[in-house]
């Protein structure tokens, strides 16, 4: 029965992307390995049973089952990457995002390595204005503006998998722009925007660069 | 009955299985075939849309399959071990009440939305009420604990979410319950033909079966994912009924998992606290992942029933619920 063959194929690309590399992050949270491998291990059991077990009966599958075989298609030939500044692009909401209002004093002297989200978090939702007069290091890819003279670094951010993610987008000025989609770390300091309630639009935070070095992709692509 | 001499009869390997010795080396070039691609035609699909799409398909799928693998297991279990006098004996003996009782269980399962509908099948062929099965199916998905924890992490700042949250979905869930009990037909739900036998068989068909039809919920998500794009959602926010629809829909369209969606509920500050309600009460009961399963598992005549019910049943709940709570 070659809808065995179906499963067996299925099972093997989810181990694929799960037990045998890492590609699994540019779907889902890292968290989910376990259950991948689990699954993978299951589906790839099941149908290797059903194929060394046949049963004297004649049983047909269901023909919408040949359907499982194109998600092994798409791992296999496209090979899908991290969302990137195509996505981001796209995502035109960035969600202030949630946390306390209780972060830490960032040191004076030199830049501070840190997280988009708490970036952002810091900007909007920290009545202390910590990150004043401070440096800060930012990694993320490369989306272009659509304005003139600046640029987004850019992280995606999942709750669960790549549908639901959101970009966390931070406007670059101050140095030219690198190539789209190029990882890179962005050294600067903020630059405090006038946040107007009624303002229409998105208010993105600003970064007010000093250096742009490019940097390899992370391992886990998104926040 | 004779059979007429002028007609000719199939050789008997028509039907048969393929011969054994065939298989491996078929595998083996689609294997081949796979690999070589991988090298050959992967450098060469790079067009961003087309990668974003197949980044959002894989993922949907990816996601989806460990709870569908698990839920497919759980009602092969129910099927085969739990003995068939059991659930009318555990569940009240008052189809009506058996409805309450049941959506009230589904905070049990710890799972999403594909957990539920192969479990649901599960124990209608096992002689529970379909109208429980079905109260069961519409509230597990979205008053679990785990998704419960989650709209709680999600929404820090308003508590009465998570409740407003339980409260709508398990109203929605046991009135369309108690509606198919009133109104409803077996003859609607398809049983099926075949009797599986072993639980092995029985989770190998059903997962052939409720994953072909996950993949075209997947593919239709993923395709609106990247085709419908996101600004046109925050110029009808200002709208109260409008915004509560416009996130009714959105729900059925993206067909987020259930424990993701308070996430992205929670990212769309643009929208009232009632429509992030309805994205997050009718997203676990209707979507177009979910459409495809029912679909799939209990057939067509059921589903072009029960889909529209639920929905009208979930907003209405979703904003009677949002105005009295949020």
């Amino acid at each position: 029965m070659s809808q065995n063959l179906v499963l067996m194929l299925l099972g093997g690309a989810l181990l694929r992307i799960s037990a045998f590399s890492t590609t699994y992050v540019n779907y889902v949270k890292p968290g989910f390995r376990p259950l991948l491998i689990a699954a993978g291990l299951v589906i790839f059991a099941i149908g290797l049973l059903g194929l060394v077990r046949r049963s004297a009966e004649h049983h047909h599958g269901p023909r919408v089952a040949w359907l499982l075989c194109l998600p092994v298609f798409a791992v296999f030939l496209i090979a899908p990457p991290a969302l990137g500044s195509f996505a981001a692009a796209r995502s035109e909401a960035p969600p202030p995002p949630q946390v306390l209002d209780a972060y830490a004093p960032l040191q004076a002297a030199g830049a501070t390595e840190m997280k988009m989200s708490e970036f952002i978090g810091r900007v909007f939702s920290d009545s202390n204005q910590t990150l004043k007069d401070r440096t800060v290091k930012l990694t993320g890819f490369v989306t272009p503006s659509r304005k003139k003279g600046q640029w987004f670094v850019t992280r995606m951010q999942l709750a669960c998998c790549a549908a639901d993610a959101y970009a966390l987008k931070v406007i670059v000025r101050g140095v030219p722009q690198p190539t789209p989609d190029s990882w890179v770390m962005v050294t600067g300091t903020w630059v405090p925007t006038e946040v107007d309630d009624n303002a229409t639009g998105i208010v993105y935070a600003e970064l007010d660069a000093t250096a742009v070095e490019r940097v390899e992709a992370p391992s886990e692509p998104y926040e | 009955m004779s059979v007429p001499r002028t007609l000719e009869i199939p050789p008997d390997e028509w039907g048969r299985p393929r011969s054994p010795a065939q298989v491996p080396w078929l595998f083996l070039a689609i294997i081949a075939a796979l690999l070589a691609g991988r090298f050959l035609l992967a450098p060469h699909l790079t067009a961003p849309a087309l990668q974003t799409w197949a980044t959002i398909f894989v993922a949907i799928c990816v996601q989806a399959l460990p709870f569908l693998v698990f839920g497919v297991a759980l009602s092969a279990a129910i099927a085969a071990f739990v003995p068939p006098g059991f659930w009318t004996r555990a569940l009240p003996k008052r189809p009506a009440v058996a409805v309450p009782v049941a959506g009230l269980a589904g905070a049990v399962l710890p799972g999403c939305e594909c957990a539920s509908v192969p479990v649901a099948s599960g124990l209608i062929k096992r002689g529970v009420t379909p109208a429980a099965a079905l109260a069961f199916l519409l509230s597990s998905p979205a008053i679990n604990p785990v998704v419960l924890v989650a709209t709680a992490v999600a929404f820090p700042n308003e508590p009465l979410m998570v409740l407003a949250r339980f409260a709508a979905s398990l109203v929605a869930a046991v009135g369309v319950g108690w509606l198919w009990l009133r109104f409803g037909k077996t003859e609607w739900i398809r049983n099926r033909a075949h009797h599986h036998g072993s639980f092995l068989e029985a989770m190998r068909h059903d997962l052939l079966h409720a994953g072909g039809f996950l993949i075209v919920g997947g593919l239709a998500a993923a395709t609106l994912n990247v085709v419908v794009p996101r600004e046109w959602l925050t110029a009808v926010a200002e709208v109260p009924w409008l915004s509560v629809l416009v996130l009714a829909a959105l729900a059925v369209l993206l067909s987020i998992c259930s424990e993701a969606d308070a996430f992205v509920a929670a990212s769309m500050s643009a929208f009232s606290p009632t429509a992030k309600l309805t994205f997050m009460v009718v997203g676990p009961m209707v979507d177009l992942k979910l459409i495809a399963l029912q679909t799939g598992t209990f057939g067509k005549a059921f589903a072009v029933r029960f889909v529209p019910v639920t929905l009208v049943f979930a907003v209405v709940a979703s904003v009677v619920v949002g105005w009295i709570l949020l």
